[in-house]
């Protein structure tokens, strides 16, 4: 097992790599587009004007409320027949970026309704505006609560991205299935696909205990 | 005419159908300090925020700065003219004392960052709050130190009037004295304050004019010696009574 394992390291080793790579920009870009989403979409649903908020609430349900993969094959396959075309990685980005848009929010809006109103009012008191209020108030202090669920996002994306596969993108799972089928050593390939994913699981939520660390108001204790 | 800073006339204010103000209507004079008084739940908070629309009244005027500022659009920057100190101090937790006081300079004022910084520290120095307690954040702070950041926010927007409810209701006896300090010492100064308390010695020595709200109505107002010390009123009265009695002054009698 173990020569197996170091023979598909060494061999095919870059070509996992690639894959990784791409596994990476996919989790990356998704994740960015899912947080500003994700924002943009909890403010109008918690300061925002009526219509709009009925709009924003839709999204959200609709976006939790079916399959990521029928997400990411409505934008693979069907979009296509309304002339609208984007590549596989490109695909992949789109439909996990705003199904991830939708949780994002979910997580800052409940961060948001606890922020103290006293706060917001002692905003409005010396003069600055509803939205002043919101963006400078309640935002900052709301991504740092949500920083725990923001960051098990990021693991849950990465490890998710390899939906991506379903469509072609040559992301790790993509790869991994390449590599299996070629040296049909398939214990081994996913065995070393697991590990990758483990251990860059790992290295993530370091990279977020560090910025909560980094982030924490001294004095405060949430 | 000019130097009557704010007038109120026949305020009222609903919750849920409920009166909470009834007829509410006072005036204050630049440079005044003024003290209500009344039990809780008599509508005192109500009336602070009304006079800066964090509460919208349902009838009546208040005219500020020779303005009628209920007809006005533009609330912020009515709001931005008059200060607000919480009984719960408020701070933002996310800054540091300075930016706490910094924030309205640059966001509001459009200050540029070195000009708010210095006006910041001017006002953190005018009530006690020393270099070594800028970088704090509030969570670092006692409540009286929040509470001086608090009048400092406060301060630094220059305002015409300065609203206090119950500024120091949240404090341990020891420390409301270093915000009475603050507050006599602005009310020296002429700054324009309408104060909602139950320090009656305070009102004692700095109110022009007291008022006793009850049930959102004004039961008695003038002198302190008067309203405090020979209330007409029979509620004003057994009240007084019992505030003499908690705060050791004289012989009241005891209900
Ligand atoms: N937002 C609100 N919702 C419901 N009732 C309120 C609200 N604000 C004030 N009240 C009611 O109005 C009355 C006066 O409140 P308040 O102005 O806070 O009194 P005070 O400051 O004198 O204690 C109280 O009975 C209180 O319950
Ligand atoms: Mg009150």
């Amino acid at each position: 097992m173990i020569s197996e394992l170091l023979y598909i390291i060494s061999k095919y080793g870059p070509l996992l790599l690639e894959g990784l790579k791409t596994t990476f920009i996919i989790t990356l870009i998704s994740y960015f587009i899912g947080f500003v989403g994700g924002i943009s979409i909890a403010i109008t649903r918690t300061f925002l004007h009526k219509a709009l908020k009925v709009f924003a609430h839709i999204y959200v349900e609709l976006f939790r409320g079916t399959p990521m993969l029928v997400q990411l094959f409505f934008v693979y396959y069907a979009l296509p027949e309304m002339g609208i075309r984007f590549d596989p990685i490109l695909s992949s980005i789109i439909a996990i970026g705003l199904n991830s848009a939708a949780y994002q929010s979910e997580y800052i809006r409940s961060a948001l309704s606890s922020i103290p109103y006293a706060e917001i009012e002692a905003a409005y008191s010396i003069g600055l505006t509803r939205f002043g209020a919101m963006l400078y108030i309640a935002l900052p202090q709301a991504v740092r609560i949500a920083i725990p669920t923001l960051t098990n996002e990021a693991i849950y994306l990465f490890k998710y991205s390899s939906i991506a596969y379903f469509v072609t993108a040559p992301e790790l799972m993509y790869m991994g299935k390449l590599v299996a089928t070629q040296t049909f050593l398939y214990v081994e390939v996913y065995t070393v696909l697991a590990i990758i994913y483990v251990i860059f699981s790992i290295v993530l939520s370091g990279i977020a205990r560090y910025i909560e660390k980094k982030l924490q108001i001294p004095g405060y204790i949430v | 005419m000019r130097d009557k800073l704010l007038i109120v006339e026949d305020l009222w204010k609903f919750i849920d159908g409920k009166p909470i103000l009834r007829g509410v209507a006072f005036e204050i004079n630049e440079g005044e300090t003024k003290v209500i008084l009344g039990p809780s739940g008599a509508g005192k908070s109500t009336l602070l925020r009304c006079i800066n629309l964090l509460v919208m009244p349902d009838k009546g005027k208040i005219i500020f700065d020779g303005e009628d500022i209920l007809g006005k659009r533009d609330i912020h920057s009515v709001r931005s003219k008059i200060g607000f100190v919480f009984q719960h101090f408020n701070l933002f937790s996310h800054m540091t004392a300075l930016e706490n006081v910094m924030f309205g300079l640059i966001k509001v004022k459009k200050m540029s960052k070195n000009e708010a910084e210095k006006k910041a520290k001017g006002a953190l120095a005018a009530v006690g709050i020393t270099e070594e307690l800028w970088d704090k954040y509030p969570a670092q702070l006692s409540g009286g130190q929040q509470q001086r950041v608090a009048i400092a926010r406060a301060l630094a927007m220059e305002p015409k009037l300065i609203l206090f409810d119950e500024p120091t209701s949240a404090l341990d006896p020891e420390l409301i004295w270093e915000v009475l300090n603050v507050m006599e010492r602005l009310a020296k100064a002429r700054m324009t304050m309408i104060v909602v308390t139950h320090e009656i010695g305070f009102a004692m020595r700095v109110a022009d004019e007291v008022m006793f709200l009850d049930n959102g109505v004004i039961l008695e107002k003038g002198a302190p010696e008067q309203v405090i010390l020979n209330p007409r009123n029979e509620r004003v009265k057994r009240f007084m009574d019992r505030m003499k009695y908690v705060y050791s002054i004289g012989k009241g009698n005891v209900y």
